[in-house]
């Protein structure tokens, strides 16, 4: 259940990026909340189920397949989104492919394609809904990262830095757009798996919580962002971790 | 009132320094989700107002004259909630002095201020929540929200005392969510930037406020070009002690107007050259 004031009553969200594991519980956690959204990611049956699962709701729901890496595929997406509801009022970035491979190992075709998913599909999706943001005077960008953002890991090096760009872009953008009633902030994340999917458990044991978090747990902390109650939040990096980022 | 659900109907929260500004704003928002309210702190008058404001919005609400930075004090607070309330869900600890003292070089700072400016902004939320600590653990369930300050990350000239108690509440922070995520406590803080709170402040304090808010280092600390208001404090304290955040502990919200995301040079230097220059 969400508070009164951070309700998001016909507010047009973009969840782009993610088709796979968050796009849905977003979609119903911003639709719970009262926001039309629109998916722009690769096609999916998972797709396909999170627009019907927020058509269920009586909310507004819209799939429109997009190669996130490609800047004028976005732009088309972004537009079509603009032509069908108006405006753009929350933009989730939620691109995630999780790629680890030994340093020496990455071939720089890996390289470029890990940093096109995970970082430059943000940029694309910045520039384009951005812009109409910038019109409207208005707007909130949520970018979806991992906690690696902001820690290593053995055999991460592409994820990480493409994470710690999301992190920096959020940063930056922020400052640039804060006189323009844009915010931009990120979530990092930690440990989730969808229920009944298997789970490690020496990870477990190390997250302070003890368990993986539940996909809607981020979707909570994406509608306390997106509303008009946060205007003052902007270039931040929070956490829905179980409480990894306190650990030494 | 209407007959809507609120999302924290039947909790019951202490929020200390609850009479003015940020807490206030905390204790009126909480209030209107459906919590019970207790306000502690050392003034009385605002307390009463904000007692009378919350009953107003239908809740039960309870006014405890305390002396944060005294345990024993503290220690009869919570048990009174505790007899009268029945229970605790939140704590927040509020209390704190902006800044109190002006800025002073390190030589003249006597012990005695160094010991209130660290008492009052530090040694109270750790009294506080080891008074609710045991209470806590055995129930396995609870939230604690820290109030911390864009300047428990960041130093200010000659700002001793303030700067490293809020320091010391980060640090606090990460301890007990570390400590406490095994019972289920979930222990977050907040972390304004500059919040007007100039209305609630005694006379002789606005003057205090009246020169920082000219000052450039204020402006300079501001990207979105604003102060903050109480309530943009409120809204995370909402979100945080609500199920809404149960998968979120030790965790860090600021609400700054862009303040710690720069820091690397003046607010709105904007470098500009392009590629070509740069390789000439």
């Amino acid at each position: 259940m969400t508070a009164k004031a951070f309700l998001l009553k016909d507010k047009v969200a973009i969840i782009a990026g993610d088709s796979k594991f968050w796009a849905k519980p977003i979609a119903a956690a911003l639709a719970a909340a009262g926001a039309d959204v629109a998916i722009l990611a690769k096609q999916s049956p998972k797709l396909t189920q999170a627009v019907e699962a927020v058509r269920k709701t009586g909310r507004k729901a819209i799939a429109i397949p997009t190669d996130v890496t490609s800047p004028a595929q976005v732009q088309k997406s972004v537009s079509q989104v603009i032509g069908e509801y108006g405006r753009i009022d929350i933009l989730v970035n939620a691109a995630d492919i999780q790629f680890f491979s030994p340093f020496l190992e990455i071939k720089d075709t890996d390289w470029q394609k890990a940093m096109d998913y995970n970082l430059n599909s943000v940029v694309n999706f910045c520039r384009a809904a951005g812009r109409q943001m910038l019109v409207q005077k208005k707007g909130r960008i949520i970018n979806l990262v991992s906690a690696l953002s902001e820690r290593g890991i053995v055999n991460g090096t592409a994820y990480c830095v493409a994470a710690g760009g999301v992190a920096q872009l959020t940063r930056a953008l922020a400052l640039e757009w804060a006189l323009n009633g844009i915010t931009v902030n990120a979530i990092g994340t930690g440990w989730f798996a969808e229920v009944g999917k298997p789970t490690d458990e020496l990870i477990t044991k190390y997250i302070p919580a003890k368990r993986y978090g539940k996909p809607e747990e981020v979707g909570s902390l994406v509608v306390y962002l997106a509303a008009d109650a946060t205007e003052f939040t902007t270039g931040q990096l929070m956490y829905a971790d179980g409480g990894l980022m306190s650990h030494a | 009132m209407t007959d809507e659900k609120g999302t924290l109907d039947g909790k019951v929260a202490i929020i200390t320094g609850g009479g003015t500004g940020l807490g206030k704003s905390m204790a009126l928002l909480l209030a209107a989700e459906g919590a019970d309210i207790v306000v502690a702190a050392r003034r009385v008058p605002p307390l009463e107002e904000v007692v009378a404001e919350v009953r107003k919005l239908g809740r039960r609400a309870l006014a405890i004259p305390t002396d944060c930075t005294d345990p024993a004090q503290v220690n009869q607070m919570v048990d009174r909630t505790l007899t009268e309330m029945g229970k605790i869900d939140v704590l927040i600890n509020n209390a704190g002095l902006v800044r109190g003292a002006r800025a002073k070089p390190m030589w003249e700072i006597s012990d005695a201020e160094w010991r209130e400016g660290i008492d009052v902004n530090l040694s109270s939320a750790f009294y506080c929540t080891r008074a609710v600590s045991k209470y806590f653990v055995e129930r396995k369930s609870g939230k604690v929200i820290n109030v911390s300050s864009g300047e428990g990350f960041r130093g200010v000239r000659d700002n001793y005392m303030y700067c490293c108690a809020k320091g010391g509440v980060v640090q606090l922070t990460r301890t007990l969510a570390v400590s406490w995520s095994p019972f289920n406590i979930q222990v977050n803080c907040i972390v304004p930037g500059f919040v007007d709170t100039f209305d609630y402040q005694p006379p002789e304090y606005q003057k205090v406020l009246e020169q920082y808010r000219m000052s450039r280092s204020t402006r300079l600390f501001l990207p979105v070009g604003h102060t903050g208001k109480p309530d943009d404090i409120g809204f995370i304290a909402l979100f945080l002690c609500s199920d809404a955040a149960d998968y979120i502990t030790g965790g860090f919200f600021a609400a700054d107007g862009g303040g710690l995301a720069g820091g690397f040079a003046t607010t709105g230097y904007a470098p500009s050259n392009t590629l070509k220059e740069a390789l000439a």
